[in-house]
């Protein structure tokens, strides 16, 4: 029972990452609350639930799965472009715009498809003995993917041009700006990229776990309790608020009850709000 | 005449940079008192200090005997302390006469203003910073001059007796220093207790008969205008950074 | 003392002269033709059908009305009005349905009570900033949703299932309608006032530059929190009304649906204007009905509030005419 916790957890833990980072590098960067984000997620869900049948075979998932990543990260940009942009200076409109997109993606995908939840079956249902426990190849996956992304947009954020931009912007978006740098550019870039991290927790969790239109909710639930227990503008606060919420939520559900563990991340949320606005390492700016 | 403002041992640290340093002063009741630095000196902290809109993180700061150190802005406000900002603030969408009733309505302003009716009182005032025939405008389409005599006003409706005006020149034409400079020179003689900041001298030896000097969150010295101006550490801190005159 | 004895008889005295100049004015007449408009709807038509869309866009220009006070006049943006709207729809229905309270009565607790827990909510909130707050009210109300829903809180808090079977406000349904347009009429006439006099100066100075408002020794905690009691009775006599048209109350009354309503029908009225609301509201459950049977009507409202904000973050038709004759009067200096 433990292990199975374990392992679990760290699949919960691993998509929480790929959600919080995305997450936190809009605000972080453009000090942007995109209540879009869950948007992205159902959006994905969808997309790949919808153009699976065509492609056939394991290549055919994969394929699958890239041009659902392609076609997310596109809507992310155009998000940005048609919404987030023009009302940049109202940070309420930009609430307000971003809550409806939410609704309306929610509305959408209820109409072409229908209300009921949905599953999408994975290739990589075998079963592999690991430490004693057996677990779904496509865990194993799952955490590896996500490891690897999270490492490379780390990296990327780091040590690339774009990366150094983007950090600049981040810390002061003035000074930015004067040094030549385009922050309306690194903005899209920045929405798009959290887009496509949303679309990659999309196409590996989806397909054990299920498609429904309410799903877009839960993720930026879920999204906001990590980013704020780490601390809104730090990357590597939201990936431990991802790790220590992952985890809270297994224990939660396994050995307390499932039904609170829903409730949990929104508990968190107000908590922390209330208790610690910044989180764990943000830095002071809340009030 | 006794000491309104005294200001001990005050210091504020902000995670490494020391803006305060162990400053300390006092001011006594009806005086005219400037305070100088170059830019970045520290003056606005100690005013954001002496107001409430920062706590100290060590010192004690006293008004009229009252310990008002770690007191909310706004109860320092109705205690007698109205303060200006070096950056103008305004409700931008509310006309002046409202802005100006807005102070009116503060517990302290109130209890002036209710006497003849908080519409009136804040239409007298409006007429002593020179603004009452623009009453129903907004601050939005305001020259620069006049939003500095409107957060002159906004402060009178609080019945001041220590009036805190941060760099109240800056950014103005020379007619519009004239103006300030009256308006300023007359609530004196009404008998308010002025502190007022500045990074240049020029303006302040003319008006104030006592100044402190700071550089660096550190006391310098304080004294007569001519004093202070001649004192060699204040001018290495201004010929130091650059191209300020003094006299 | 004597002077304010003076200054409201005086008031009173003038009051009718006040009224007709006020029904000479664009923005006058226009009222009183609607107002006038309303009272004779129930002479046009006794179909409950269409009485009850007039009803549901009074309730809810009551609630847009409740949110638009606190957002546009105090700058507090609230994404979760469902708190105080639910709330109070259970508190009513409870009391009408076990305590047996007369509709009046039951109204009056469940909007006390949504009070008291505006009460609360500004308390724990009014420390955020901006988009904080909008999230920690969003969150509060999605954890009401969840609590009121658990199946584990049933004894306590109804289940999913909620409350049904909540004796009515009266079986004749024109009565139902003049209760609701009184309660409409008087609630707006009450929160356009409460702008007008020295406390909106102060709730406006609040969002014009908070800080500068604390520089000018106003309280700003204590009136922060009056405006969110203020905000949150309104938003409870509308959820009280609305529980008592529908009959029932159930979780889903918590959802960010109804957070959302009120916001989209302040923003197509025109925010911080009161009165915009309800014009708001209106065109909402109106275009609702007339768009039910060609789509669900919350995938087009969805559309409409991107579009409005998009394009338009002032509100649309009156805002746009009033914003633009409001502020030339201003320059003229009327």
């Amino acid at each position: 029972m433990f292990e199975e916790f374990l392992v679990f957890g760290a699949v919960q833990s691993a998509v929480y990452a790929l959600l919080a980072m995305g997450y936190s590098l809009v605000y972080g960067v453009g000090r942007i609350l995109n209540l879009a984000h869950g948007a992205y997620y159902l959006l994905a869900t969808y997309i790949f639930y919808w153009i699976l049948p065509f492609f056939v075979g394991e290549f055919g998932f994969i394929l699958g799965m890239i041009l659902t990543l392609i076609i997310v990260s596109i809507i992310g940009m155009a998000s940005y472009l048609l919404i987030i942009k023009p009302l940049q200076d109202h940070e309420i409109s930009v609430l307000i715009g971003t809550f409806a997109l939410a609704f309306f993606c929610e509305q959408l995908v209820s109409f072409l498809f229908d209300p009921r939840s949905k599953v999408i079956g994975s290739i990589w249902n075998i079963n592999i003995e690991f430490l004693g426990v057996s677990i779904l190849l496509h865990r194993i996956i799952l955490i590896i993917a996500a490891l690897l992304a999270v490492g490379s947009i780390t990296l990327f954020i780091n040590k690339s041009k774009l990366g150094k931009s983007i950090r600049a912007v981040s810390q002061d978006r003035e000074a930015a700006s004067l040094m030549g740098i385009n922050v309306d550019r690194i903005l899209m870039y920045t929405v798009t990229i959290s887009a496509f991290l949303a679309g990659l927790a999309a196409v590996f969790y989806a397909p054990i776990d299920r498609v429904a239109p309410y799903m877009g909710w839960v993720v930026l639930i879920d999204s906001i309790a990590i980013v704020i227990l780490g601390g809104m503008d730090s990357l590597s606060g939201s990936l431990v608020g991802a790790f220590i919420l992952g985890y809270v939520r297994m224990f939660t559900n396994f050995f307390i009850s499932e039904t609170i563990s829903t409730i949990l991340p929104v508990v968190v949320i107000i908590i922390i709000l209330v208790i610690r606005p910044r989180g764990l390492f943000g830095k002071k700016e809340i009030k | 005449m006794g000491v309104i403002l005294e200001v001990k041992n005050l210091t504020k640290k902000f995670s490494g940079l020391t803006a305060v340093n162990d400053f300390s002063f006092e001011i006594k009741r009806g005086e005219f008192v400037g305070l100088i630095g170059p830019n970045g000196a520290g003056k606005t902290t100690i005013f954001n200090l002496i107001s409430g809109f920062e706590k100290p993180s060590s010192g004690k700061i006293t008004f009229n005997g009252k310990d008002i150190t770690n007191m909310k802005p706004f109860k320092i406000v109705n205690l007698g302390i109205a303060r200006t900002f070096q950056i103008v603030r305004a409700f931008k969408f509310m006309t002046l006469l409202d802005n100006i009733k807005v102070s009116c309505l503060s517990t302290r302003g109130k209890e002036l203003a209710k006497q003849y009716g908080i519409d009136e009182s804040a239409s007298s005032i409006l007429a002593a910073v020179g603004l009452v025939d623009k009453a129903r405008i907004p601050p939005v389409i305001l020259p620069h001059g006049d939003l500095r005599k409107l957060q002159i006003g906004k402060a009178l409706g609080t019945n001041p007796q220590l009036l805190l005006l941060d760099e109240p020149f800056s950014g103005l034409s020379h007619e519009e220093q004239q103006g300030i400079t009256e308006l300023i020179k007359k609530l004196h003689d009404d008998g308010v207790t002025v502190f007022m900041t500045g990074h240049v001298l020029r303006e302040l030896m003319h008006l104030v008969p006592r100044v402190i000097a700071m550089n660096q969150g550190k006391y310098i010295t304080e004294g007569p205008p001519q004093e202070v101006a001649n004192n060699k550490i204040v001018l290495e801190a201004y010929l130091g950074k650059g191209s300020e005159q003094l006299a | 003392m004597t002077k304010q004895i003076e200054r409201i008889s005086n008031e009173i005295k003038e009051f009718p002269k006040y009224l007709k100049d006020w029904a000479k004015t664009f923005k006058g007449g226009l009222t009183v033709l609607c107002l006038i408009g309303l009272f004779l709807m129930p002479l046009v038509t006794t179909s409950p059908y269409f009485l009850g869309i007039f009803i549901l866009a009074m309730i809810y220009s009551i609630y847009a009305a409740s949110w638009d006070f606190l957002a546009g006049f105090v700058g507090k943006v609230s994404f979760g009005q469902a708190i105080f709207f639910g709330l109070s729809g259970y508190i009513t229905a409870a009391s009408l349905k076990f305590i047996h309270y007369p509709w009046w009565g039951a109204l009056i607790f469940g909007s006390l009570f949504a009070a008291l827990v505006g009460l609360i909510i500004g308390l724990i909130t009014l420390r955020l900033k901006g988009p904080y707050l909008a999230l920690g009210t969003m969150v509060i109300a999605i954890i009401l949703q969840k609590l009121f829903a658990l199946y584990e809180l049933k004894p306590l808090l109804w289940g999913d299932e909620g409350i049904s079977g909540i004796p009515p406000l009266s079986t004749n349904a024109i009565e139902v309608y003049y209760v609701i347009l009184i309660f409409m009429i008087i609630s707006f006439i009450v929160m356009i006032k409460l702008t007008k006099i020295n406390i909106g100066i102060i709730f406006r100075s609040i969002r014009d530059d908070e800080t500068g408002s604390d520089a000018s020794g106003i309280n700003t905690v204590k009136y922060k929190i009056i405006a969110f009691m203020i905000s949150s009775i309104f938003a409870g006599i509308a959820g009280g009304l609305f529980v008592m048209i529908n009959r029932a109350v159930n979780p889903l009354i918590f959802q960010s649906l109804y957070s959302f309503y009120p916001i989209v029908m302040a923003a197509l009225g025109g925010i911080a204007t009161i009165s915009g609301a309800a014009l708001g509201a209106f065109i909402f459950v109106f275009l609702g009905e007339i768009v039910r049977d060609l789509a669900d009507p919350l995938f087009i409202f969805s559309i409409v509030l991107i579009l409005i904000v998009r394009f338009a973050s002032e509100g649309i038709l009156k805002s746009a005419l009033e914003r633009l004759k409001e502020f030339w009067d201003v320059l003229i200096g009327r």
